[in-house]
């Protein structure tokens, strides 16, 4: 672990200490401390898609759903709360859906063999286009009040989409490191064969990876709908983008199982500096994502370069 | 009746000079503990158009390191895949301890305590090792779903021990070297609390230290009562190390001996002793210029020290075992790996090294994996033919369909090729078809040099002769051809002379009159 952490550090790290170097010199607001917790705070849902994406990846597979998913869930989620008035009930929605579509991502890939790519570009249509059918493209507002505390709210002067990120980190830690199942993603994209071996039912490790997948995008709507205290169907549309540039310049490779979270968790916070700095400079958004694009390239150019004997 | 039910009381050691004895169905009341530990009898296997085991029986003794021997193909690999359930057998039963035994499955092996370290590790590269040695087995936390780590790292320092494997559980498999790889394969196994132990060309990456390493603990291993299943190529380990020696040849046993009622000339006698078969066999025409000349050729892909010359009009053959570096030859002569040292000459010509410039100068390379590396398979028999000649054909840039229509046909005409039209999809066609493909493809080009690795890997008997002859009209018409090929019997009869490798090395060029299976196996061999 700490000599991973030694000769990866840099690559992600670097970036991050030069992307936060460059803001601050360009615009004064940057390096404030309400600005560098507003980073942290908008990282959160970018967090939440990226821990699972970073599992997904290690297995060799990928998700592209995440961001339709997540709007979908977002609907439901707002939908179910405008009905019952329970946030309780509206939550429980938002998390069946994406438990629901993480199940179907890892059984199209992991029973029915379908490459993850086209599985889960086949599942996003699925996900967008029932979106756009539950709101007949309007957004869903009126939401109980109470919801939006989950985003804006602070506990013990700490903001909560904050300590959400900071569980949600250490959760995923423990999952990957400490226990079977860890070890399982490890091995799934590093020697299958080996798993099968052992006699570990690979088919449902990989289908529990999905369904990982699907219920943090579930959560995540929790916190975006807090957010816009409303759903929006194309609110989630991109965020897939964002988690797998996240976790590609964070240094987990898309071979031989090789995955490092704090890398991923270190990669959100680039994407997040980037866009926080992008838009001080007032980019608009559709050019921030030329901005995260060229990033991703240059991350694995180097990672490239440095792994070259 | 007698005699057999009172051998199987004695054991084993009592009858390893008997002959070889037809073994009478067994019935309950014969079962006993001193029957070998694992048995396998009259174990048959087809393959698609071979018959990779036809009777083979095999015993395994406790404490024993039973060598397995053969040549590639004879059927060691798949008799192992047998007994550790990777593959099922067409005929034949298993016995353990003298009891019928099921091996459906790689899990009911290891209920049997067999474990097989194959050449390709079963290890997850970025876990450690202890993670690895208990992948699937983690010792369990009191929490659900979690390992207990005390545990789990002090089981693994005490299998690590076992082995004298002085290294920290936690380093991950991805930052050990071959041997240490081999070592955490062991400790697997062991784990696995292994009573049969299979190793395949264990020794194959190892240097000489980590094989007396190696050695040692396979000794102690057999103090402990665990049986070995080895399989080599190297006499020298085979008498270092065996207890017995079982010979494989053609799917066959030729023999079980022991090393004692043994030399290293008699077993490479027993493995490479099949009938002559003349099928083969070309006339001899005095070779012309020289076309191809490589001198003191190295790549980054292991070979050194490599010198070899092809005439016009020879076929060359390029033998040696799998892995002693023919296919590396290969590319690298051709330019598709980097040469790092050495000259290769073709025509008298200096060449720079690249598949474009051989490819334009006249050499062919028809790789052994013919689908992934020899033919555009979703595109059509024409197409391929004219593929490694658009510049020669269309210099101005602008294909005319037509002139590459008739090149294809002739293509198709010259080597017989059974396609009904150019258009048809390479893919559809048989495999000694597609390799015709290939030829035709680079006799377009106007190759003089071709350089075949394997052409008849995985083509039937029939288009393997169709094969030779064609191999035969390219040098009549003079042609240089060096051609790799695993099969000895094949070198012997279609080649002039041929060179023979190991470890990356040219051990040995044996003329017209030395070419003998013999020879090639004995240059071969690591002695």
């Amino acid at each position: 672990m700490t000599r991973g952490l030694l000769t990866r550090m840099p690559g992600v790290a670097i970036a991050l200490v030069l992307l936060i170097a460059v803001f601050s010199l360009a615009n004064p607001n940057f390096a404030t401390l309400s600005n560098l917790q507003n980073i942290l705070i908008q990282s959160t849902i970018l967090l939440l898609l990226a821990l699972p994406m970073t599992l997904i990846i290690m297995t060799e597979g990928l998700d592209l759903s995440m961001g339709a998913v997540l709007t979908l869930a977002s609907i439901a989620l707002a939908i179910t709360a405008i009905a019952t008035g329970s946030i309780a009930l509206a939550v429980a929605a938002a998390l069946a859906v994406g438990l629901g579509f993480g199940l179907l991502n890892g059984v199209l890939v992991a029973a029915l063999d379908i490459p993850p790519f086209i599985a889960t570009l086949g599942t996003l249509g699925i996900a967008q286009g029932l979106s756009l059918v539950a709101t007949d493209g309007q957004s869903v507002v009126g939401i109980p009040r109470g919801l939006q505390q989950v985003y804006g709210g602070a506990f013990a002067g700490v903001p909560i989409p904050i300590i959400i990120g900071v569980l949600a980190f250490a959760a995923f830690f423990v999952l990957l490191y400490r226990t079977r199942f860890g070890s399982y993603i490890f091995a799934l994209g590093g020697n299958r064969e080996a798993l099968k071996l052992a006699g570990v039912p690979d088919r449902t490790v990989l289908i529990a990876t999905y369904a990982v997948g699907g219920a943090m995008a579930g959560f995540a709507a929790l916190l975006m709908t807090a957010r816009m205290n409303s759903a929006h169907p194309t609110a989630g549309i991109g965020l897939e983008f964002d988690a797998i540039a996240a976790v590609a310049v964070g240094g987990t490779s898309f071979e031989r199982g090789n995955g490092w979270l704090t890398g991923t968790l270190l990669g959100v916070l680039v994407v997040g500096v980037l866009r926080n700095g992008l838009n001080l400079m007032a980019v608009p958004s559709s050019a921030q994502v030329a901005g995260i694009g060229a990033l991703v390239i240059a991350a694995l150019l180097i990672d490239g370069l440095r792994s070259r004997p | 009746m007698d005699r057999l039910a009172s051998m199987r009381h004695n054991g084993w050691n009592a009858r390893r000079c008997e002959k070889p004895m037809t073994v009478a169905p067994e019935s309950a009341a014969q079962r006993d503990a001193a029957a070998p530990l694992f048995e396998l009898r009259g174990i048959s296997k087809q393959f698609p158009g071979v018959q990779a085991l036809d009777d083979v029986s095999f015993e395994i003794a406790r404490g024993e390191v039973h060598m397995l021997l053969g040549e590639n193909g004879a059927g060691k690999s798949t008799l192992m895949k047998v007994l550790c359930g990777a593959y099922r057998a067409d005929a034949g039963e298993l016995f353990h301890n003298g009891e019928r035994a099921e091996i459906a499955t790689p899990a009911d092996a290891r209920r049997f305590g067999i474990a097989v370290i194959f050449q390709e590790f079963t290890l997850v590269p970025y876990l450690d090792i202890a993670q690895n040695i208990f992948l699937g087995r983690e010792p369990r936390s009191r929490l659900p779903g979690f390992v207990d780590r005390k545990r789990l790292y002090a089981d693994a320092r005490r299998m690590l021990a076992m082995i004298g494997f002085d290294i920290d559980p936690r380093t991950p498999v991805h930052e050990l070297g071959v041997a240490q790889q081999q070592l955490v394969e062991i400790a697997k196994a062991l784990s696995q609390d292994a009573r049969i132990l299979v190793m395949d060309e264990p020794t194959a990456a190892l240097s000489d230290r980590e094989t007396e390493r190696l050695f040692a603990i396979i000794a102690q291993l057999k103090q402990s009562g665990v049986a070995i299943v080895y399989i080599s190529h190297r006499l020298a380990e085979v008498f270092a190390l065996g207890d017995r020696i079982t010979v494989l040849r053609d799917g066959r046993k030729i023999a079980s001996v022991r090393p004692a009622e043994t030399s290293p000339d008699d077993l490479v006698r027993l493995m490479v002793g099949r009938a002559v078969d003349r099928t083969y066999a070309r006339e001899y025409t005095e070779p012309g210029e020289v076309l191809l000349e490589v001198e003191n050729l190295a790549s980054d892909n292991g070979i050194a020290d490599i010198g070899l010359t092809v005439r016009a009009g020879e076929i060359v053959g390029l033998c040696g075992l799998v892995g002693s570096g023919r296919t590396e030859v290969a590319r690298a002569i051709f330019g598709a790996d980097r040469v790092t040292a050495g000259e290769i000459r073709l025509m008298g010509e200096s060449i720079a090294g690249s598949p474009e410039d051989s490819a334009r100068r006249g050499m062919a390379l028809i790789p052994e994996n013919r689908k992934q590396q020899g033919l555009a398979l979703g595109r059509s028999v024409g197409d391929n033919i004219v593929l490694a000649s658009l510049h020669r054909m269309f210099p101005s840039g602008i294909f005319v369909p037509a002139r590459a229509g008739r090149a294809a046909q002739a293509g198709i005409d010259q080597l017989r090729i059974a396609t009904p039209s150019p258009h048809r999809p390479v893919s559809v066609l048989s495999g000694g078809n597609q390799q015709k493909v290939v030829v035709a493809k680079w006799l377009n080009a106007a190759a003089r040099v071709f350089i075949f690795d394997e052409p008849t890997r995985g083509i039937d008997v029939g288009a393997k002769a169709e094969m030779f002859r064609l191999i035969d009209q390219l040098v009549q018409k003079g042609a240089g051809v060096l051609m790799i090929s695993s099969e000895q019997t094949e070198i012997v009869h279609v080649c002039d002379r041929a060179y023979v490798m190991r470890a990356g090395r040219i051990v040995g060029a044996l003329a017209r009159d030395e070419l003998t299976e013999a020879n090639i196996v004995r240059l071969g061999m690591h002695q």
